[in-house]
């Protein structure tokens, strides 16, 4: 199921806009409802963009403080799903500037659990080598890369998430595609 | 590297990137609901609704007030009828503005009704809110803003299903909500309520 039929599913329950108007008016149950809702698919994209397990519960607690701090201001121009994914990148980006603490993965590998099936296709060390260069690209090209092509969202998608013009997505990613390719490329050659 | 290459590595990454381990949501919650729900911050809205409410009354009865008089004083002057027309624009304008607000705030409190019913205490604040709108809408059928037929039928009906909610109590029974969302149903009220709020967001 692509991105967008997530938030479209998302924003068409049927109980969603009784709950944010009530959550408008500060009713918590209705707050719960909706954080419940949408905690762990934010919580796993900022993971993905942080890196760091501790980094991410905080990141994503601030990012349901902000959610529930601006609701008043959400007016449904956007699926609700899309805005608080908006709201998430923004802040997981704005923390990552602050606290410059982009975290190399094979730490957290040994705390990560639920892990897909490996893939037999990739050398393990290529595969590790590949993650810690999507981690060591500047905050802005890694969001590119780890929200179009690991989770999968769209330019246009992207684009409403970091406020900027799709194409602008497209020349992020294509930089930051560059980049990975120079630093894997001596790699590459020996495989 | 090849682009081909590089799309296999993300090809295999996107499956076999590692996901979060599983936080404990309930206590993350807990901190959430303490900063977001602050008591300070959960008082603010009743003053800000009731702002707003007062705020909309007083430049209704500030409008229908000029109206009345500028009605009232202007005497017809054979040639120059066109004058009453230019004052009376900007008025329309400001009158679609507050009717355009009463309705976007209408229908809220219409849309979150029925799932409110099963919250205990809550009818007194639809009361109150509704008493709000209720003297707004009252205001408006009042005003210029109502020589259209078709938005001064809406009015009415806002006016009585807005009446019945007003006189709903804390003790309310499910029978009272229930007339009273069949009567919104009856009349269409929400999505008429939407189709007026189009017209005025086109300027019709």
């Amino acid at each position: 199921m692509t991105h967008a039929a997530l938030a479209a599913e998302a924003s068409t329950v049927p109980d969603e806009r009784f709950l944010i108007a009530r959550a408008q008016r500060g009713d918590r149950d209705a707050a719960r409802s909706l954080y419940d809702a949408h905690a762990r698919r934010v919580h796993r994209v900022v993971f993905r963009l942080c890196g760091d397990e501790e980094m991410a519960q905080d990141l994503t607690q601030d990012t349901f403080i902000r959610v529930f701090d601006k609701l008043s201001s959400f007016r449904g121009e956007s699926a609700f799903a899309t805005w608080v994914h908006r709201i998430a990148v923004t802040v997981t980006l704005n923390g990552l500037r602050k606290e410059r603490r982009l975290k190399r993965g094979a730490d957290d590998l040994d705390v990560a659990n639920d892990l897909p099936a490996p893939s037999n296709d990739v050398d393990p060390d290529l595969r590790s080598k590949l993650r810690a260069a999507i981690e060591a690209l500047p905050p802005g090209s890694r969001a590119s890369v780890i929200l179009h092509d690991i989770e999968g969202y769209t330019h246009a998608e992207i684009g409403e998430m970091l406020g900027i013009a799709e194409g602008t997505s497209k020349a992020r990613l294509f930089d930051a595609r560059n980049r990975l390719k120079k630093t894997l490329a001596a790699y590459a050659r020996d495989v | 590297m090849t682009d081909e290459r590089l799309n296999e590595l993300l090809d295999d990454a996107r499956r076999t990137w590692p996901l979060p381990p599983e936080p404990d949501y309930q206590a993350m919650w807990g901190r959430i609901e303490r900063e977001a729900f602050a008591g300070v911050r959960k008082e603010s809205r009743t003053p800000s609704w009731r702002i707003f409410s007062i705020g909309l009354a007083a430049a209704l009865m500030m409008g229908v007030g000029l109206g009345r008089i500028s009605r009232n004083t202007t005497t017809p002057v054979p040639g120059v009828a066109s004058s009453a027309t230019d004052t009376a624009t900007p008025a329309s304008s400001d009158y679609d503005r507050a009717a355009s607000e009463l309705l976007g705030r209408t229908v809220m409190l219409l849309t979150s009704l029925p799932a409110e019913a099963r919250n205990v205490g809550a009818g007194e604040q639809f009361s109150n809110q509704a008493t709000e709108l209720l003297t707004s809408t009252r205001l408006l059928l009042d005003s210029p803003a109502a020589s259209d037929a078709r938005f001064k039928d809406l009015l009415e009906d806002l006016e009585l299903v807005l009446g019945q909610i007003a006189m709903l109590q804390s003790g309310r029974t499910r029978q009272e909500i229930d007339l009273i969302t069949d009567a919104l149903e009856e009349r269409d009220v929400v999505p008429r309520i939407r189709s007026a709020v189009a017209r005025f967001s086109k300027g019709d």
